[in-house]
């Protein structure tokens, strides 16, 4: 130990009154060399980012090369469409065209997190169970997710989050909404102020 | 009678314990720190994502929650390689001091025609402008296109990330894409904190 204990002899130490030599004391008092390393401590933690940030990769489709196969056009009852709305909200048309005469009764409404992931896998298993797999082998459910100018970045990340927790391999990030989409969506997509 | 005396020395904790403790802590923080950089704050969103963002030969283009784009390489030398090829795209000449204080800075977030002015400051000055962002625009061919292309000349071993705050607008997202897109660029991370995947869910 560092600390050498002073003033030797246990025992007759007190009240013999005795007049003794001083002894040099060898103790070194660690206080403000604790009280330093507290105080770095302190700055380094608050210092440093602990959680080291994770990464999500997003691989979006090529736009300069030119379509050869031209693809087969989705079915609409096949689809989940995601409308990202303003305050986090989504809306959604589950299985139905925006062109489609009910598409504005059926519109619903729901949030991000547990809600839409509830919406997501219902449909993903009402979808899987009405539609065979196609020839590759792939499920029939497909999402197709539409931001919207009022929504933000974080609820895009969701979404694609919601889609690795859903296992949706098959989805679609579209930024332009058709005429009849607009319609349908009205005043919920425009800009409040 | 013997005299009551008071104690004469107040009772003494051993404090060495305690320095080993405090010490064998710092050692511990100062050994993982990784400093936070101060340039552009950002709350990024969270995911389940597991993957790590790469530690070295990365460009970071932020977006703040204003839509402001700011742009950021990891190597010092690449940044400086960086500033000479913009430059000759540009037709601009920068001096070796400014290519040097360029090198020092983590990210930037100034039009073309302010970095020169900018660099050209007191250190203690250039913390303090409000940077308004490199311009972006949905045609993909705005400046940012130009830094990304200069980086990858730099160094084509970039990989690039995007970061984007919780707040910020869709519509800035896409003017980045569009630009990324435009150099034929497809594949790219976004940088998220870390959050627990939902019960029941199965990595696989």
């Amino acid at each position: 130990m560092a600390a050498i204990e002073e003033s030797g002899g246990g025992g007759h130490g007190k009240g013999d009154g005795k007049v003794r030599g001083k002894k040099m004391s060898t103790r070194v008092d660690m206080t403000p060399m604790v009280d330093l390393g507290f105080l770095l401590i302190t700055f380094f933690m608050l210092a440093t980012t602990m959680s080291k940030p994770t990464s999500m990769s997003l691989a979006v489709p090529d736009k300069t090369e030119d379509q050869e196969k031209p693809t087969e056009p989705l079915k609409a009852s096949k689809v989940l469409t995601l409308f990202m709305g303003d305050n986090d909200d989504v809306y959604y048309l589950d299985g139905i065209a925006a062109d489609d005469d009910k598409a504005k009764t059926e519109l619903k409404t729901t949030r991000y997190g547990h809600d839409l992931r509830t919406v997501i896998f219902a449909s993903q298993k009402r979808i899987n169970a009405a539609n065979p797999k196609d020839k590759d082998g792939n499920e029939a459910f497909v999402v197709v997710i539409k931001p919207t100018e009022v929504s933000t970045y974080k609820n895009m990340v969701d979404v694609l989050d919601e889609m690795a927790i859903t296992k949706t391999k098959r989805y679609a990030l579209v930024d332009n909404l058709t005429d009849s989409e607009k319609e349908v969506l009205g005043d919920k997509i425009k800009p409040k102020n | 009678m013997a005299k009551v005396r008071p104690k004469k020395h107040a009772p003494h904790t051993d404090m060495t314990a305690m320095t080993d403790v405090a010490f064998l802590l710092l050692t511990f923080f100062i050994m993982t720190a990784t400093f936070k950089s101060n340039d552009a704050e950002i709350t990024t969103p969270t995911s389940i994502s597991q993957i790590k963002v790469p530690d070295d030969k990365i460009m970071v283009i932020s977006i703040d929650k204003a839509g402001k784009v700011f742009f950021g390489v990891d190597a010092q030398p690449t940044r400086a390689a960086m500033l000479d090829n913009i430059g000759q795209a540009k037709g601009i000449t920068f001096t070796d001091a400014e290519k040097a204080k360029f090198a020092l800075q983590s990210s930037f977030g100034l039009p073309l025609n302010q970095l020169k002015p900018w660099l050209n400051m007191p250190k203690e000055q250039m913390s303090q402008v409000k940077q308004p962002g490199i311009p972006v625009d949905s045609t993909g061919a705005s400046e940012l296109a130009d830094w990304v292309y200069a980086a990858r000349k730099a160094d084509s071993q970039l990989r690039i990330a995007l970061k984007g705050d919780n707040l910020s607008k869709f519509p800035a997202f896409k003017d980045v894409l569009a630009n990324l897109q435009s150099q034929n660029i497809n594949k790219f991370n976004l940088i998220t904190g870390s959050e627990q995947a939902p019960a029941g869910y199965t990595n696989d």
